[in-house]
């Protein structure tokens, strides 16, 4: 009414002026939507090219990095224009994200902002940037307790600028510099000073992994942060044993100058497509008292189509091992459990390394009874095998492990990497294995989509409902109907993942590939076919179930996954995603919600839609714009004041007061007809406790965006598009909705915050909400009382059937938090919405109602 | 099946060429690879292939020429070619005749997978109808 009232009065000032205004600003936000989506479908499109069911090469890449940027830009100039530069900040967030982008392509590393120091616990996958290949592979395996790794800390590539813009070499170009310069830069860093901050923080960590560590001296190696896969840099920087924690920064001046040893850069200019180390990150490790030491190779690299590993060890520290020298024991360990020794070869080891003091390690006679004695045991070499293969799961390929075994017999991990096979023997494995595969039972074959590629073998769990996510097995083939977040809680832990329903380019399919999972979404039937407890194999390369486990294909597996994986392009593409997909603003009630905390292009065009849409709900623009012909207020059987500004095709008005349901055209349409049934705008009980009452009364300014202005609906609408801003009592409902015949387009948005009650019974509706739309299959998100709902490329008729949904469930829940005095009662809701109640306490109560409470409106 | 058959790879990007080569042979076919296509070239001078799969513009020969030669030295041979995002050029199109078909980088494995074979099923036809 009184926006009404306000549009009409200023009818007669600056009409038409005005009306263009609102016209080109509308437009903007069109656009801005528009583009937003776009934004999110090459996300999700580049997210399913790591997947490895696509070639693409670096020309994709840049393509990609230049359409994304094309897009955003647009989102954020569009909410410039619609908020009147309030956010022109954001251009330098793009052109950061962006010069990001660049670095990859160009073969620089980028990091991101981190501590100097980080603890290993705090270390994954995802640091790998500014910890190292090393240290983030160690962080991960500690992370995910494959084995016991020393307690340990990352000197990060932060602490390497630091310390090189103390000393004035920020832009030193290594490939720049001739050897003698290299040599003399490498002189000088031995004897430099590191900003006093960087070397206390060294200290302190230090002597806490000392003290807590329990270990007397620490190990100090290079973790440099490779620009490429395909140079692992083995073994080219030092490492540093049997140092104090007085003497870390000292030992790390010395790792760092190892970066510009000539002979590393003969290392690197030697190879093509190797454009040098970059930045150096270092590791800092517990050393564990050695009793011996090696090396595992989890297939042996001299015969990898067959399933056997490979230790060799020495007493005391490995060095002699890794560095090829001295005499070492060698097992070949068969790779199945309980991982018997297939042959052994026990050297005369007549020296052992040990550090005695803080100047390094020391080598020793070792005693006779000794020196033709295994230096590990066959217990310790079948724990050791299953650790390997702990580790080659988590790691998608085989490896190469260095381990060290305590005085007190307990094995440790310091080191896991790709272990690089030569290429011709995959080759070779190819056709031996096509023969043993025609033998095997196929379960499934050709159905669905392949959302990450991979081969797994494992348990049946056919996931239906919460529970079934518990009490998992390890390494479970999860089944279920469709692709829902409550199945990404439990994949974790889990072997492949398989769906009745789903897309490739869904949340599902990017959280699979994040874990590298192998998963097949789209199968229409698993769920009937697969039984629970039934063991099979997951061949989501050739996208074929297998009953049983079938080693070959397992084998071949692993022998072939680092081809692609360590692929430039592919880890080049990983990187980028890095700036791309990860969405950090995700409250918009949050203080982090800033244009400034933007860092990845999700976030952009996540913020910039969040600002425009409550620019365009506060109302100024239709207050700026004056009232006009395609601005109306709609006629309906139920008390709720609509406003509606159809931007083309969204109303067929036959005149003659306002327009009403029937003439409504579009996405609004299913909604509002759902919204007007008998019953669905509940106008019964409110029950009201007096809990509720007090609560309700005493909440003067419910939602901080709204204000306290109920009843100021709007809608903006066309044939295929609706864009519904709901403030209904004290709650903010959004609806965002695109719908055509082309079921890529489509796709339906559901925001709903705030409620009239306190917090817990607010967050009761909002969980009625997420478990409702989740089973619509809306992937949902959202804290507290704020639930964000999103349901894509649904078919047009599917999309109808969620409208009509949407409609009923506004209706419903309306007045529910106020009804939700406990949290027994949410599941008991749901259910009565799922059954296809109208409200949520039936039509038998609304006579007197539950308990006797007070009745609302 | 595609079994016996024998494809040429080329393409200049090696990781074009290497998981082509991998996801080829494990469908059941022969095949060679080429990150250099005046080798792949001379390879076909020397040798026929029942199928082709070349990207269009490489340093050297570009796809169109391997397009040529490939059908003069063997007129069997299927010729798949590998374009950029762009859509081909429409009047351009008659130097393309004799192309088994097109397909867009970045392209899917299965997809690829699924025209070689046909493209060799082709292949073997004309090849035995002309009794080579």
């Amino acid at each position: 009414m009184q926006l009404l009232h306000v549009l009409r009065e200023r009818l007669g000032r600056r009409q038409a002026e005005s009306f263009e205004h609102l016209r080109e600003r509308l437009a903007r936000f069109r656009d801005l939507v528009e583009k937003n989506n776009q934004v999110l479908e090459l996300i999700a499109d580049a997210g399913e090219k790591l997947g490895g069911e696509y070639v693409y090469d670096r020309h994709y890449l840049e393509t990609l990095a230049r359409d994304l940027d094309l897009a955003a830009r647009v989102v954020v100039d569009d909410l410039n224009i619609v908020t009147d530069n309030r956010y022109s900040e954001l251009v330098e967030r793009m052109n950061e994200i962006e010069a990001a982008l660049t670095a990859v392509l160009e073969g620089r590393t980028f990091a991101p902002d981190a501590a100097p120091i980080l603890k290993l616990a705090d270390i994954g996958f995802e640091h790998v940037d500014v910890v190292g290949e090393k240290m983030a592979r160690l962080g991960e395996i500690a992370r995910r307790s494959c084995c016991r790794v020393p307690p340990a800390f990352a000197i990060t590539v932060t602490a390497f600028r630091q310390l090189m813009a103390r000393h004035g070499r920020s832009d030193v170009d290594l490939n720049a510099l001739g050897d003698d310069e290299l040599a003399e830069l490498a002189h000088k860093v031995r004897a430099w000073s590191l900003p006093w901050g960087l070397s206390r923080a060294m200290r302190r960590e230090a002597s806490r992994l000392t003290s807590r560590g329990g270990c007397s001296w620490l190990a100090v190696r290079s973790s440099a942060v490779g620009e490429d896969g395909s140079a692992s840099f083995a073994g080219q920087f030092k490492t540093l044993l049997g140092i104090s924690s007085r003497d870390v920064p000292r030992a790390y001046c010395e790792i760092v100058a190892s970066l510009f040893e000539p002979a590393v850069a003969g290392y690197w200019r030697g190879r093509a497509g190797v454009r040098g180390p970059g930045p150096m990150a270092v590791g800092c490790m517990c050393l564990v008292k050695a009793r011996s030491s090696g090396v595992l190779y989890t297939v042996d690299p001299s015969r990898p189509e067959k399933p056997l590993m490979v230790v060799s060890a020495t007493w005391g520290l490995g060095t002699t091992v890794v560095e090829g020298l001295g005499a070492v024991d060698r097992f070949v360990v068969s790779r199945t459990p309980p991982h018997e020794v297939v042959s052994r070869t026990i050297e005369e080891k007549t020296e052992r390394c040990t550090v005695v003091d803080g100047s390094g390690h020391r080598r020793f006679t070792v005693s006779p009874e000794d020196q033709r004695r295994a230096a590990i045991d066959d217990a310790a070499l079948a724990e050791l095998a299953a650790v390997g293969l702990r580790i080659e799961r988590f790691m998608r390929g085989a490896q190469d492990i260095e381990w060290v075994i305590d005085e007190d017999g307990q094995l440790f991990v310091v080191q896991t990497r790709p272990l690089k096979l030569e290429p011709v023997v995959r080759h070779e494995s190819r056709r031996d294995l096509r023969t043993t595969v025609a033998e095997q039972t196929v379960l499934l074959r050709g159905r669905g989509e392949i959302a990450c590629r991979g081969i797994a073998a494992g348990e049946v769990r056919i996931i239906r409902e919460r529970a079934d996510i518990e009490n998992l097995p390890s390494e479970a083939v999860l089944v279920a109907r469709t692709s829902s977040p409550r199945l990404a809680e439990a994949m974790g832990e889990a072997a492949a993942v398989i769906t009745d329903v789903g897309t490739s380019t869904g949340h599902l399919a990017a959280v699979a590939r994040e874990l590298r999972l192998p998963s097949i979404v789209d199968v229409g039937n698993a769920t009937e076919i697969l039984t629970n407890g039934q063991i099979i194999t997951v061949d989501a390369e050739e996208n074929v179930v297998y009953r049983g486990r079938i080693e070959e294909l397992l084998h071949y597996q692993l022998l072939q996954s680092s081809t692609f994986e360590e692929s430039l392009e592919f880890r080049m593409l990983r990187k980028m995603l890095r700036r791309i997909a990860p969405l950090h603003l995700r409250d918009p009630r949050s203080p982090d919600f800033v244009a400034q905390k933007c860092s990845t292009y999700h976030d952009v065009i996540r913020f910039s839609h969040e600002k425009a849409v409550e620019q365009l709900v506060s109302g100024q623009w239709v207050r700026a714009g004056g009232e006009s012909g395609p601005i109306s207020r709609l006629r309906l059987p139920i008390p709720l004041d609509l406003v509606v500004v159809d931007l083309g095709g969204g109303l067929e008005w036959r005149g003659g007061g306002p327009p009403e349901v029937e003439e409504v055209c579009g996405p609004l349409r299913p909604m509002l007809d759902a919204l007007v049934e008998d019953g669905v705008w509940a106008t019964g009980p409110a029950d009201m406790d007096l809990d509720g009452l007090m609560s309700s009364a005493t909440r003067a300014s419910p939602v901080s965006t709204v204000g306290a202005q109920p009843e100021q609906n709007l809608a903006i609408i066309s044939s295929n598009y609706l864009h519904l801003a709901l403030r209904l009592g004290y709650h903010f409902n959004i609806v965002d909705c695109f719908l055509s015949e082309v079921r890529n387009d489509n796709y339906l948005y559901f925001r709903f915050v705030g409620g009239v009650t306190e917090m817990a019974r607010r967050t009761r509706r909002a969980l009625l909400l997420k478990k409702i739309l989740e089973h619509y299959d809306f992937v949902v998100e959202g804290t507290g009382d704020l639930v964000i709902g999103r349901n894509k490329k649904a078919a047009p008729e599917s999309m109808h059937e969620k409208l009509r949904m949407v409609g009923r469930l506004i209706g419903f829940s309306r007045q529910l938090d106020v009804m939700l005095r406990e949290d027994g009662l949410v599941d008991q809701c749901v259910e009565r919405f799922l059954a296809g109640c109208t409200n949520p306490w039936g039509q038998e109560d609304r006579a007197d109602g539950p308990d006797g409470r007070i009745y609302g409106q | 099946m595609g079994s016996d058959s024998k494809v040429m790879v080329v393409d200049d990007e090696m990781i074009v060429v290497e998981r082509l080569q991998e996801h080829l042979e494990k469908a059941g076919f022969t095949v060679e690879g080429f990150t250099e296509s005046q080798a792949a070239m001379d390879r076909l001078a020397e040798s026929s292939f029942q199928v082709v799969v070349t990207d269009l513009k490489m340093k050297g020969p570009d796809g169109l020429e391997i397009l040529h030669f490939a059908k003069q030295a063997h007129p069997a041979t299927q010729v798949i070619i590998i374009t950029g995002y762009a859509s081909m050029d429409a009047s351009r199109e008659a130097e393309y005749s004799g192309v088994f078909d097109f397909i867009t980088k970045p392209f899917n494995l299965p997809a690829i997978a699924s025209m070689v074979k046909k493209a060799a099923k082709k292949a073997s036809r004309l090849e035995s109808r002309s009794g080579s």
